[in-house]
């Protein structure tokens, strides 16, 4: 993206400044306490105040991209895209938002570019499941194995999703490529605007993956499936390759015989958080939701859900604070009021989300509810 | 071949080891760069992979022992910030070796050079074999 300008218009952004529907919808406008953002506010603020004092602004950086705004605004307004563009301008000026974990997740994706760096990743598969090296389909893992290392303490299911989702493929008579060394997809760099990182990163992925025999990847991470069906063609090459969330590639596959009825008979009923990415930026709504019904549990509806679905409350591993965690309590006490046992996700980092925000001391209680992951629960069943 | 090692030390026992070996004329790698923390606890995976994206062939953490830690928690914080490290290191490729956590006891001048030529002579040895 050249300018802010460029950007307004092939976005469209102008129509907000004579609306302001979305402030109702926004999941930061909503929670700011201090201080005041919406889209319709930094759009004022970029097309008002100048180029300069919105690559400063450091609201620039609260907006989710969890695509809430597009899906009520009635101009079709790319507001996410948008605040990607507006992003890339400002790293280029050297702002950027506040990264959390101490940045580990930003470093470890940085020491990735590096095309002749040896990962030792592979240590996650489990005896019995099979892969192969020139299968026509291929397991993208993500950064599964590093979430395990660093979430340890918040009892996430990291590698664990990974193994599932090989035994489902084997089971579907699918025995996947993974790659040796695979690298962040650079979902979290490209909408944080870093696209030195971002191209570095999707330039070995891609480069590695033209290198397999494969014709489709399966994903478990909706992230990294709409990071390698669209952003990678758009920014730096198509590998020409279909590209499916694993809950997409089971809800075309013939599943008769394979999953039998509910076997944990402690949990009956389960509720369904949508990830922004397979949900709003996919459109795959029902797919998980025919699966969990598949198992033979009844589905209790969050009041947010499908296109008005509540982000998990961060993103990008940046710009987490007390209104992040304000969207995370909203919807786990929304998942509780369900009367569910169980809160099913298809997406890691929601998992780790909303688990870091049941593992804070005041309101324990109130939001505990089991969370698992949409694989590992399928893989259950087999 | 010359190697660039990050020692972060505390600056209870590790760093007053430091200063004891410095008062004392002792030398130690000229390859070794010293940072000072006020304590290890305060250490972050995040700062330690830093250490490795920019270039740091080893990174060694030298505090107190756990009976000894001025702020009576932080030799476990980095305990777990280091475990986790190594996971994460692991996995990027790196070898066990490379992060190391140790402590020494206070003012101890021999103690922290031995410590010290140790980790970079290790460093040193898995350089020579690359």
């Amino acid at each position: 993206m050249n300018s802010i300008m460029e950007s307004i218009q092939s976005n469209r952004v102008w129509f907000c400044l004579d609306c302001g529907k979305c402030s109702s919808v926004c999941p930061i406008t909503r929670h700011m306490v201090d201080g005041y953002s919406s889209p319709r506010l930094l759009v004022e603020t970029a097309i008002g105040n100048g180029e300069d004092e919105i690559l400063e602004d450091p609201l620039l950086w609260t907006c989710l991209t969890c695509k809430r705004c597009s899906e009520i605004c009635p101009s079709v307004v790319h507001f996410s895209e948008f605040i990607q563009d507006v992003r890339e301008l400002a790293r280029g000026q050297n702002h950027s938002g506040e990264c959390t974990h101490s940045g580990m997740i930003q470093t470890w994706s940085r020491m990735m570019v590096d095309p002749e760096m040896r990962q030792n990743r592979l240590g996650w598969v489990e005896e019995g499941l099979r892969v192969s090296t020139e299968s026509d389909t291929l397991y993208f893992v993500g950064c599964l194995p590093y979430y395990d290392a660093a979430f340890e303490k918040l009892n996430i299911e990291g590698v664990s999703i990974a193994n599932a989702a090989l035994k489902i493929l084997n089971h579907l008579g699918i025995e996947p490529v993974v790659l040796e060394d695979e690298r962040c997809c650079g979902h979290d760099q490209f909408w944080q605007g870093d696209m030195d990182t971002f191209r570095g990163l999707a330039e070995v992925n891609l480069g590695n993956i033209m290198d397999t025999e494969a014709k489709r990847i399966i994903t478990t991470c909706p992230e990294c499936a709409w990071t390698l069906k669209h952003t990678y063609p758009d920014t730096i090459g198509d590998s020409g390759m279909e590209v499916l969330h694993l809950t997409e590639l089971l809800a075309e596959s013939d599943l008769s015989g394979i999953i039998p009825g509910n076997q944990d008979s402690s949990i009956q009923k389960v509720t369904y958080q949508d990830p922004c990415r397979l949900g709003r930026y996919s459109g795959v709504y029902e797919a998980p939701r025919d699966l969990i019904m598949g198992l033979g549990y009844e589905i209790r509806e969050m009041d947010h859900n499908r296109k008005a679905s509540l982000c998990c409350g961060t993103s990008c591993w940046s710009s987490c604070g007390q209104v992040n965690k304000k969207n995370q309590v909203e919807r786990l006490r929304e998942a509780k009021s369900t009367g569910a046992d169980l809160l099913i996700t298809a997406c890691q980092k929601c998992q780790i989300h909303l688990k870091c925000a049941q593992s804070g001391p005041v309101l324990e209680g109130e939001l505990q509810i089991d969370i698992r992951d949409l694989t590992t629960l399928i893989a259950d069943h087999l | 071949m010359d190697s660039k090692i990050i020692l972060f030390t505390c600056n209870w026992n590790a760093y007053s080891g430091l200063e004891a070996a410095g008062t004392e004329r002792m030398s130690y790698s000229p390859m070794v760069y010293p940072i000072r923390l006020s304590c290890l606890g305060r250490i972050t995976p995040g700062i330690i992979l830093k250490a490795f994206e920019k270039g740091a062939d080893g990174v060694y953490l030298l505090g107190c022992s756990e009976s000894e830690c001025h702020y009576q928690t932080g030799s476990h914080q980095v305990e777990e910030v280091y475990l986790e490290s190594q996971n994460l290191l692991t996995l990027l490729g790196y070898g066990k070796n490379q992060l190391q956590l140790d402590f020494i006891p206070t003012g101890d001048g021999a103690s922290f050079v031995e410590k010290v030529e140790n980790f970079v002579n290790g460093i040193q040895d898995l350089q020579s074999d690359k």
